[in-house]
């Protein structure tokens, strides 16, 4: 290996892991927070469309998943208690209300992993983009993330081995614009999870 | 030299020197930014200066004019930057720090028995001045922090003063005698004190909570607060707000009696805050802080008249069996019962009434469970060839007998591995041959962490070196029932080894079990494992035996958890364990022949086939013929060429 590749690989080292920290610290604060991750997949991104990328992967638990927004909606049902109407009798008892609770479920990340499977990804990137040097930015990552589903229900707390596999690849929209400080620099093109 | 009299009686000192100080005084009082002596901004603006009264710890401006002091004092800029550097060491000494050496402490006793004890600030100021002043003729004496505290004036001063200001000892100031004695004690701060009263307070709330607490019933009774001795002593009850806030403190220090909250919740199941005149639950909200899991509480004979008054409790006190509103105009409100039922599904007893049976308590209590999402089965959609399933049924028994060859066949020089492991306890088998080598990044801290690098295995021989050290294994078969569960997909835009455009590339993730046999330490057991496998076509310049892909990303994580394999009915696809022909490779031209056939079969315009295939089906022609199947009645006229769903000829 010659010495450049030698330094575009560490450079590459150094980057995915800011990156995924970056990308870690923000998924999992939407997801205990109750916001929406959509906005993350490539599938809503114009770039991404223009350059007719296919949407984005997402697999949760085995099941295929057709949009983030979809995930999303997951994510709320997953979060949401339910109260019981007194006068409904216990062997049929009748939901008067269904509430996504903030709390109810919480992600906490115990360990994470990246690497470069393509070092010069260019789907949908800007010709302007394309023709200056690759420092860096053009990166395709595979991010692995696991950690605990906290479950706090009515009657006891429950918990749960996650696991989500990302692939990521660059914001065009964010990296284009030079020295900017938005935070996602990278989309989620694919996004394989089990909690078990 | 006669003994001075005091500050009044002393030899006086022309007009400027006097009014400086004074001025000081009141410049401070209009602006709250403490200076020191010669205008300088201080560095310790916290504790508050001589303006503020008497706790002031710091050390006392004296406004900007020149102080006419016994011919030899420096003046000007060395002077002013001697005295900066001074009010640095005496502001900025919270730290111990090296200056401290030469610093003393000593007590003065005597003005509290002076008339200056009367003045404002206790006659602090007066008396610092006079110390200054007369402790000697030839040089400026500063005196650096300084509190009152009891009887005595604690003083902060350069150890070279010392003996100057010892002979002041027995001097007379403004009527009392002086005594002026080092110590080696900590000088007081105004921390100090107020911990101090913060103690004595907390010690009274703590007799509070010990008189009103019943150990047999695992009662707390709070009620009827205002007539406390304890507490009306304290005068808690001057106002609503302290009363609250006497509340407050009452429930922080009951609950931090114990650390874990299940002792808490064993031995603290009752609550009674009757007879308090509370007219919202806002102002006793803490309790529903501290107390979550409390089982009985009486709020019987206060003021509640509404619902709303109550709601902001509503969902809070999930384990809440009793509650006594008895005495309350709330209990005139219709229907207020089957309300609260809702808003605690432990309820069971209200004002001494049964209320719920316990299954309609475990019913209420399980509704409050989120809902985990559903588990179905291994997902496999890797292009229709089986790649994933062939690699994987090489992959694992060439991983557990010979490893050396599993990474010169499927690896290459640019191909990556790493493993990760989250150390639970409760295992048998330790973590020690993996710790060291685990890539977790979110323990690098940054991404210039040189374990990044020197944890990242790249290129086959350093892969098999690695795999070497590691333990043997032995995984089970990969038609064993319950033991994996595998999710895999195909994903576009890899390079391609040979230069020409992009290629596809197969992601796999594997979530099982293997049994170690670390033969060295004699440890047996079994671990559990997600491991991401993405693989992507082989380069044309790889040594034979050539496969057509080989692992650009191998990621291993080593965890705790069994997965659990789903029985769920549906199974959106399973692993045929039908022997594959090629590798995944769906190129551009092949998508387009792709869709040209689909378009053929279905009748569709060539956009909606492209959409078809690339959706959930992923590139997989059957899929997406079977997704069109199930979705044909729904596709709008524009989805097709003629308006309509052509015959699909097989």
């Amino acid at each position: 290996m010659s010495v450049s590749d030698l330094e575009n690989r560490l450079n590459n080292v150094r980057l995915s892991a800011e990156a995924a920290e970056t990308f870690v610290e923000w998924y999992y604060r939407c997801l205990n927070e109750g916001k929406p991750v959509a906005g993350a997949y490539t599938t809503n991104n114009r770039a991404y469309k223009a350059a007719n990328h296919p949407p984005s992967d997402i697999c949760i638990n085995g099941l295929v998943v057709a949009t983030p927004e979809e995930w999303d909606k997951m994510l709320e049902g997953q979060r949401s208690i339910k109260t019981i109407d007194p006068t409904s009798t216990h062997a049929h008892p009748t939901t008067i209300s269904t509430v996504s609770h903030r709390g109810a479920v919480r992600y906490d990340v115990e360990a994470y992993d990246v690497h470069v499977i393509n070092p010069d990804f260019r789907i949908g990137a800007p010709a302007e983009l394309l023709a200056k040097p690759n420092q860096g930015p053009r990166l395709m990552m595979l991010l692995t993330v696991a950690g605990k589903v906290v479950f706090n229900g009515g009657a006891e707390q429950k918990k749960q081995h996650f696991s989500d596999v990302f692939t990521l690849v660059p914001n065009w929209d964010v990296i284009a614009r030079h020295g900017s400080k938005a935070t996602r620099r990278y989309l989620i093109s694919s996004h394989t999870y089990r909690a078990y | 030299m006669a003994p001075p009299t005091g500050p009044r009686g002393g030899t006086s000192r022309p007009g400027p020197a006097r009014t400086t100080r004074g001025g000081g005084i009141s410049k401070r009082r209009h602006n709250p930014i403490k200076t020191d002596r010669d205008g300088d901004v201080a560095m310790d603006a916290a504790v508050g200066g001589p303006g503020n009264g008497k706790l002031g710890t710091a050390g006392r401006g004296r406004g900007n004019a020149p102080r006419a002091r016994g011919g030899s004092a420096p003046r000007g800029s060395t002077r002013a930057s001697s005295r900066i550097a001074q009010n640095l060491r005496t502001y900025g000494a919270d730290q111990p720090s090296k200056s401290n050496y030469n610093r003393a402490v000593l007590k003065v006793l005597g003005l509290k028995s002076s008339k200056a004890a009367t003045n404002p600030d206790g006659g602090l100021r007066g008396l610092l001045e006079f110390l200054e002043r007369k402790a000697s003729k030839d040089k400026a004496i500063t005196i650096g922090k300084n509190i009152i505290d009891g009887d005595y004036v604690w003083i902060n001063v350069s150890k070279a003063d010392v003996p100057d200001l010892l002979h002041l000892n027995g001097y007379s100031y403004a009527g009392g005698t002086l005594t002026i004695t080092e110590t080696t004690e900590r000088m007081p701060t105004a921390d100090d004190k107020i911990s101090n009263a913060a103690e004595e307070t907390k010690q009274k709330l703590n007799a509070v909570l010990a008189k009103r607490y019943n150990p047999e019933a695992r009662l707390l009774d709070l009620s009827a607060l205002g007539a406390d001795d304890i507490l009306s002593s304290m005068g808690t009850f001057g106002s609503q707000s302290l009363a609250e806030k006497a509340f407050k403190a009452l429930m922080i220090l009951a609950s931090s009696q114990y650390k874990r909250r299940d002792e808490k919740k064993e031995a603290l199941q009752a609550v009674s805050i009757a007879r308090n005149d509370i007219n919202d639950v806002d102002q006793v909200f803490q309790l529903a802080i501290s107390l979550p899991d409390l089982r009985r509480l009486d709020l019987s004979g206060n003021n509640l008249d509404s619902l709303s008054k109550i709601s902001k409790w509503k969902n809070r006190f999930h384990y809440l069996e009793e509650l006594h509103l008895t005495g309350n105009p709330v209990v005139n409100q219709e229907n207020y019962a089957m309300e609260l039922l809702q808003w605690f599904p432990s309820l069971s007893n209200l004002n001494g009434q049964t209320v719920r049976t316990p299954e309609e308590v475990a019913a209420a209590l399980k509704a409050l469970d989120p809902t985990p999402l559903p588990q179905y089965p291994s997902n496999i959609r890797d292009g229709g060839n089986n790649v994933a399933a062939i690699f994987l049924q090489n992959f694992f028994p060439m991983f557990d007998n010979d490893r050396a060859r599993l990474a010169s066949e499927f690896y290459d020089s640019d191909s990556w591995f790493s493993l990760a492991v989250i150390p639970n306890s409760g295992r048998p088998l330790p973590w020690k041959s993996y710790l060291k080598y685990s890539r977790n990044v979110q323990r690098f801290g940054g991404g210039r962490n040189p374990a990044l690098m020197q944890r990242l295995f790249t290129g086959g021989s350093l892969i098999a070196d690695m795999w070497k050290i590691l333990p043997p294994t032995r995984h089970p078969a990969l038609d064993q029932p319950g033991q994996w569960l595998i999710d895999s997909h195909t994903f576009p835009h890899l390079a391609d080894p040979s230069g020409h455009g992009s290629a596809m590339g197969l992601i796999i993730t594997v979530n099982g079990v293997f049994e170690e046999a670390d033969a060295s330490a004699s440890l047996y057991g079994t671990r559990t494992f997600t491991r991401t496998f993405t693989l992507g076509p082989s380069k044309p310049s790889n040594p034979p035996p050539q496969h057509p892909y080989r692992v650009i990303s191998d990621q291993l994580m080593l965890h705790d958890w069994k997965p659990q394999v789903a029985i769920v009915e549906q199974t959106p696809t399973v692993v045929a364990p039908v022997p594959a022909v090629g590798p995944v490779l769906i190129d551009d031209a092949l998508k387009l022949q792709m869709t040209q056939e689909l378009s053929k079969r279905t009748g569709m315009t060539a956009e909606y086939s492209g959409l078809c295939l690339s959706g959930p089906a992923n590139w997989n022609f059957d899929l997406a013929l079977k997704s069109f199947e199930e979705q044909k009645a729904v596709l709008p006229p524009a989805a097709f060429i003629n308006g309509v769903p052509g015959p699909i000829s097989m």
